[in-house]
């Protein structure tokens, strides 16, 4: 099974401008696409038109090799799980779970053993004959889970179906979700603004911004190698430190001259043609080194430090006041007020064009 | 003792205390209340009283003397065509439910899920049409009869009736269902359609069930409707055959051939049966509020 999306548009009735316009995706077989996005990039139009429930303004979308642009969603073999759930109240838990089958008019004893299995799967024998309201938020959760495997299709849809649970239960449905995948072994398109779950469940991220994807690829890509500074901000906590400056003699100076890195010999080479042009650099809060022994440093100072355990965030200020965010191991003695110097991990600098945006290195 | 005592005088309420122009104010609440209450019931009081007094004769005459008897009902029954009103009343008033709920159920989901042109220029156009009386289109509902009966003798005027006090609900019923259906979460149509609903489907099997306690009011007064209207069936219905109850009723207290005022108040009573039993049967979903629990937790 394969979703492709080309070329895909959407314009709301009454609107000016197109929500959607040019996306080009491919979801092969068994994948785990989060389509990550802050709130308003698209992204949940654009699960809707995969699912049919929002009509395609423009493009093509396939599954396999059939164009379903006017297939209704019941005919499309997908299921979905909405961030509300969107349990029936006035069916119990059974009900829920057995009403598509019903629906389609499967036999009695077919649909009952599918219920039992999902049931099973998802821990809910317990709660079979109550009313979704008798039942606490990740207990629905799991039932509207449960709804959309009973069918067995070969799409499943999720529009952030995690926003509603508290903390420590997200993080185990997290890992339930990404189990259910494999056992399932369909294709699941996933969609949420939390960026740890694209990390951590996802094989292909889509970064959605502003009704256009900027990046599509593996979880690790997005860290390592984001393709322009919307991606290199997005992906990350805290956020990527991007420093403005320029290309002078090999070397990147920021604006204000305090920063100044050569960057590796790879770098080097994809920055030639850069020489005297603006350019933003891009590095990682635990991408800085301590100590100052190591090529190029800078001297900071240290405005606030917040204790994660494991490791410390210093929000630190340049002499111009710019600030940085520094990341070091929690064990390290680091205090509010103090004066240091850092130097750059050069192997781990991110490049980008200072007018597009794009990513040079 | 004296921890009883302690125990009696903790103020246990959530608001504060009275002052004394408040329980003043509280004591002239309560009068008017109970005075208010007393009016409503005393004359109700007299009726159930009247038709059970044997001593009563064609006309009401409230004095002292009681004798329990059930001749009144007798007469209603056997002198009069009350059983026929009866039948009549119900079944207008079946007719009407059936048909308010059918076509409201249509406009109020479309109303509700569908865009479509002319929406909110449709709704504020029946609201307007609604502020009419509906007695003012007598004349066209005449017309509207005649020009229909000739061409189908079987379209009774009580048919007529049926269709007016029908398509007179529909406007108010379509803004409180409408208003309904909107708190319905449109992801349960979503989820619904991908398990396989049709659009009908999903509102006879989806909203349906959760706009309940909204139906069963909107039948319920629908209902009622035919039970209380007097002038319509008077001048609409011409033989005493085909009258409703409250034109039928009338007959025994402004026709002196027929006066029976004792009669009448018996016949009152019993109208208010059906609708007292129909409250009973749907209390439960009057009150209930099935969709809690349908989204988040």
């Amino acid at each position: 099974m394969e979703v492709t999306l080309k070329n895909i548009g959407k314009k709301y009735e009454g609107r000016e401008e197109f929500t959607l316009r040019g996306i080009d995706l491919k979801i092969e077989d068994q994948d785990f696409c989060v389509i990550l996005g802050p709130s308003g990039c698209g992204k949940t139009t654009l699960l809707r038109m995969i699912a049919g429930l929002n009509s395609i303004t423009e493009g093509d979308l396939y599954f396999n090799d059939k164009r379903v642009n006017r297939t209704p969603p019941k005919d499309r073999d997908i299921a979905m799980v909405f961030q509300s759930y969107a349990l029936y109240p006035h069916m119990t838990v059974y009900d829920n779970m057995a009403f598509s089958l019903m629906m389609r008019k499967e036999n009695k004893k077919f649909i009952h053993e599918r219920v039992m299995e999902a049931a099973k799967l998802l821990e809910l024998t317990d709660y079979l004959y109550s009313k979704p309201s008798d039942i606490s938020g990740g207990q629905r959760q799991r039932v509207a889970l449960g709804r959309a495997i009973v069918r067995k299709p070969k799409v499943f849809l999720m529009d952030e179906p995690l926003s509603n649970l508290d903390a420590k239960l997200r993080e185990h449905m997290r890992v339930e979700l990404v189990r259910l995948h494999k056992t399932l072994g369909s294709i699941t398109v996933y969609v949420t603004h939390d960026q740890t779950e694209a990390m951590t469940m996802a094989t292909k991220i889509v970064l959605m911004d502003d009704g256009k994807i900027q990046q599509v690829g593996k979880p690790d890509e997005f860290y390592n190698k984001p393709a322009n500074i919307f991606v290199a901000k997005f992906i990350g906590s805290p956020t990527m430190n991007i420093i403005e400056g320029s290309m002078k003699n090999g070397k990147f100076i920021s604006n204000d001259g305090i920063i100044n890195v050569k960057p590796s010999k790879e770098d080097e080479e994809s920055l030639k043609s850069y020489e005297g042009r603006k350019v933003s650099l891009g590095i990682r809060a635990e991408r800085f080194e301590s100590g100052g022994h190591i090529g190029d440093t800078f001297e900071c100072t240290i405005d606030v430090v917040e204790m994660l355990g494991k490791e410390k965030i210093l929000y630190t200020r340049l002499e111009n006041g710019h600030e940085l965010i520094i990341s070091v191991p929690g064990h390290y003695e680091y205090n509010e007020g103090e004066k240091h110097s850092f130097g750059y991990d050069i192997s781990a600098l991110h490049f980008f064009d200072g007018e597009t945006g794009r990513r040079i290195n | 003792m004296k921890l009883f005592r302690k125990k009696d005088d903790l103020y246990l309420s959530d608001k504060q205390p009275l002052s004394i122009s408040g329980k003043i104010l509280l004591i002239i609440t309560y009068i008017i209340l109970i005075s208010w209450a007393v009016a409503i019931i005393w004359p109700l009081f007299q009726m159930v009283l009247s038709a059970f007094n044997g001593k009563q004769e064609q006309y009401l005459m409230l004095n002292d003397q009681f004798v329990f008897s059930l001749k009144h009902f007798e007469y209603l029954f056997n002198k009069t065509l009350f059983l026929k009103w009866a039948k009549n009343t119900i079944l207008i008033a079946l007719a009407t439910a059936i048909l308010t709920l059918i076509i409201v159920s249509f406009t109020g989901y479309a109303y509700s899920r569908y865009r479509f042109k002319g929406k909110k220029a449709s709704l504020m156009a029946m609201m307007l049409i609604q502020a009419i009386p509906t007695f003012a289109g007598i004349t066209a509902y005449f017309t509207m009869y005649s020009v229909i009966s000739s061409i189908n003798p079987a379209f009774t005027r009580q048919l007529m009736l049926v269709l007016i006090y029908a398509g007179g609900g529909i406007a108010n019923n379509t803004f409180i269902l409408k208003g309904y259906i909107d708190s319905i979460s449109t992801e349960l149509d979503d989820a619904a359609k991908i398990d396989g609903c049709s659009n009908l489907q999903v509102y006879r099997l989806i909203i349906m069930p959760i706009a309940k306690p909204m139906l069963a009011l909107i039948a319920l007064w629908s209902f009622i409707g035919p039970f209380m209207d007097y002038l319509l069936p008077k001048v609409l219905l011409t033989s005493p055959e085909s009258y409703t109850l409250a034109a039928g009723l009338f007959t025994l207290i402004n026709d002196v051939r027929t006066l029976n005022q004792p009669a009448f108040a018996a016949g009152g009573l019993l109208t208010a049966i059906p609708i007292v039993i129909l409250f009973i049967v749907l209390q439960k979903q009057l009150v209930s509020g099935l969709s809690q629990g349908s989204v988040k937790g």
